[in-house]
């Protein structure tokens, strides 16, 4: 654990500083709403950047848990009464129930039986928020959420709570990676085979990171919901299940951090668009779509590591020259990729 | 007991286009190992560039030659610079990398075309046909003679001719397919060619049916993958038997359960039937070997 620390305690610091400054810091309320959604997204991609880095699945409706986490709570709250912070444990156990069942019969499966299966998942969660209408208040949506109270409903106290979750989440997964549990996923994105003959249980394991992805995404959708304060069923949808995936896909399946990078990058891409999209008159179509459509696609054929690990690894040769040109010993194995590497000759 | 019928009818002709599309699909994972999840735009592609090059005052049948024309150009065109590229890749880039092109065909087409729907011309006129009760639109039935024409084309290229002996080689075996003298990445770019042209022609013959938008091929292009799947991933015959039960269960569960949930249910019933028989109901045993 301690060595653990060590190895990403420089990058937590000012993970930490940074997170703890940036509601103070930004001139208004537009950024610090920026900052919360950034946070939410988070949650639902570290929770997926589990499945695909670690089990080496894919999950393509990862929306749809974020969904139903949203109405869960969204419907307990306003319908009957309870206190958001036990309604926000129910809309993460309840995505994370779907994740389980859908999970249980397809996580042995090989190929893309769970790409599939989310996919269609995804559609039937959207369609039943729309038709479920005397629950949903269907395709209108519902209104009147309350809110956390958490430090007097401002701004900036939503911000510290959704990021103190995100930190939370943070480190439980970081913790994952780097533990027995961590290797034993890692050998199974290597190789299912190897892993079985090791005596890893491959299904268990890739049905646990599944479900606590849905978990995760759950918690995100509870307290994206209080914070609306609205909900209708529209940002739920292969949209949204998409922009999660750019986000991981973009910093890096294979990295915890990369998933938190990219999903600050994606956000940022999505407000430059929006931007862009005001100053271009004409335009008609859906510039987010177009642009990240194009991300997949690029980085899987440039960059297939994604951004995180491929500074990481630029930052390793550099380093590994420096110290060749001081006569120096190698460098000892400081980053995740590299004790990758040395675990898994 | 007409109304039935009527369902069954509707199922078929929607069944048709999944099963077109499906068998798209495994014509392209047989020699590749590639799911095109891109599958479904080639569809939309079809249908828009139809509406769009009538749009231009061509006649229907130069544009509909000219679309399919157009699309099969851009299948050829992935596979060669996007899909061989990254050839190494494992099937979850596979996934991600056809996922992101199909996000980004829709994006594109989002754009040139805007989000309005178009209506495309029925090859006949409008008049739907009456058979003993039930009715069914004629372009309901030039949609099933495509289907038909199509599958047929297909099954006769794969059994007979020396080109479908190749692809059925690569299929097989790309190594010793290479051994005699095939070229395993150009039989793979044949059978993006066909799943473009095929693609494009589903779209077109069902875009005066439903209309046609920028974002109708994600979900034909689903139901068809559902379809590939339920009839265990390269095996044509069970492919085809089920975009044609998808099309009927769905129909029959819109007409008698509910339309806003229809397709919901032809998905509730794909998740069960893998539930209960993960290699599809023809399933043959080596389905899923995507690499992952």
């Amino acid at each position: 654990m301690k060595q653990l620390l060590g190895n990403w305690g420089k990058g937590f610091a000012i993970y930490l500083v940074l997170m703890i400054l940036y509601p103070l810091v930004v001139p208004d309320a537009y950024f610090r709403s920026v900052g919360i959604v950034i946070g939410l997204h988070a949650i639902v991609t570290i929770g997926l950047c589990l499945v695909m880095g670690l089990a080496g699945q894919i999950s393509l409706g990862q929306a749809a848990f974020w969904g139903i986490g949203a109405y869960t709570s969204a419907v307990l709250t306003t319908k009957y009464g309870l206190s958001p912070f036990v309604t926000l444990i129910v809309a993460a156990a309840v995505p994370a129930l779907f994740a389980f069942i859908l999970g249980r019969a397809i996580a042995g499966l090989q190929g893309y039986y769970l790409a599939m299966a989310t996919l269609a998942f995804g559609y039937i969660a959207q369609i039943g928020m729309t038709e479920w209408e005397s629950v949903t208040g269907g395709a209108s949506g519902m209104i009147s959420i309350p809110t956390i109270p958490f430090f007097g409903d401002t701004e900036t106290g939503m911000f510290y709570l959704i990021w103190g979750i995100v930190t939370l989440v943070l480190l439980f997964s970081l913790n994952l990676f780097h533990s027995r549990v961590g290797r034993a996923f890692r050998a199974i994105h290597k190789s299912e085979i190897a892993a079985t003959s090791m005596g890893i249980d491959v299904r268990r394991f890739k049905l646990n990171a599944f479900v606590l992805s849905g978990a995760f995404a759950g918690i995100s959708g509870g307290l994206y919901a209080h914070y609306m304060g609205i909900l209708d069923p529209q940002p739920f949808g292969m949209h949204e299940s998409i922009k999660f995936l750019t986000m991981v896909v973009i910093g890096g399946m294979s990295s915890i951090w990369g998933a938190l990078v990219g999903t600050v990058l994606i956000n940022f891409i999505s407000e430059g668009l929006i931007l862009l999209g005001e100053v271009i008159p004409g335009l008609k179509g859906d510039l987010d779509t177009i642009v990240f459509g194009a991300i997949l696609v690029l980085i899987v054929m440039f960059m297939p590591e994604g951004l995180v690990p491929r500074l990481r690894a630029i930052r390793e040769k550099a380093q590994a020259k420096k110290a060749k040109g001081k006569m120096a010993p190698a460098p000892s194995t400081q980053s995740e990729q590299a004790t990758e590497r040395k675990a898994i000759p | 007991m007409t109304e039935l019928l009527q369902y069954i009818a509707n199922g078929l002709v929607s069944g048709g286009i999944y099963a077109i599309v499906a068998v798209g699909f495994i014509t392209i994972y047989r020699v590749s190992k590639v799911i095109n999840l891109a599958q479904g735009e080639f569809l939309m592609l079809g249908g828009m560039f139809t509406v769009a090059l009538i749009g231009v005052n061509l006649p229907y049948g130069v544009a509909v030659l000219l679309a399919i024309l157009a699309v099969t150009l851009i299948a050829i065109v992935l596979q060669k610079y996007v899909i061989a590229y990254v050839k190494n890749a494992s099937a979850l880039s596979l996934i991600i990398l056809t996922i992101g092109l199909s996000t980004l065909f829709r994006g594109a087409a989002s754009m040139v075309w805007g989000k309005d729907a178009y209506a495309l011309e029925p090859i006949t006129s409008n008049n739907p046909v009456s058979v003993a009760g039930v009715t069914i639109a004629q372009q309901g039935l030039w949609i099933l003679a495509t289907v038909l024409v199509v599958l047929l084309f297909l099954k006769y290229l794969m059994d007979k001719t020396m080109l479908g002996k190749k692809i059925n080689a690569c299929a097989i075996n790309p190594m010793a397919a290479r051994l005699m003298g095939i070229n395993p990445a150009r039989m793979s770019m044949i059978a993006f060619a066909i799943s473009g042209a095929t693609g494009a022609l589903a779209g077109i013959v069902i875009a005066p049916l439903n209309v046609t938008s920028y974002d109708v091929g994600t979900l034909l292009g689903i139901k068809g993958f559902a379809a590939a799947i339920l009839g265990g991933l390269g095996n044509p015959v069970g492919t085809v038997v089920a975009a044609f039960l998808i099309g009927i269960v769905e129909s029959l569960g819109a007409g008698y359960i509910s339309s806003g949930m229809k397709d919901a249910i032809a998905f509730l019933v794909l998740i069960a039937v893998l539930l209960i028989k993960p290699s599809g109901i023809f399933g043959e045993r080596s389905v899923g070997k995507g690499g992952l």
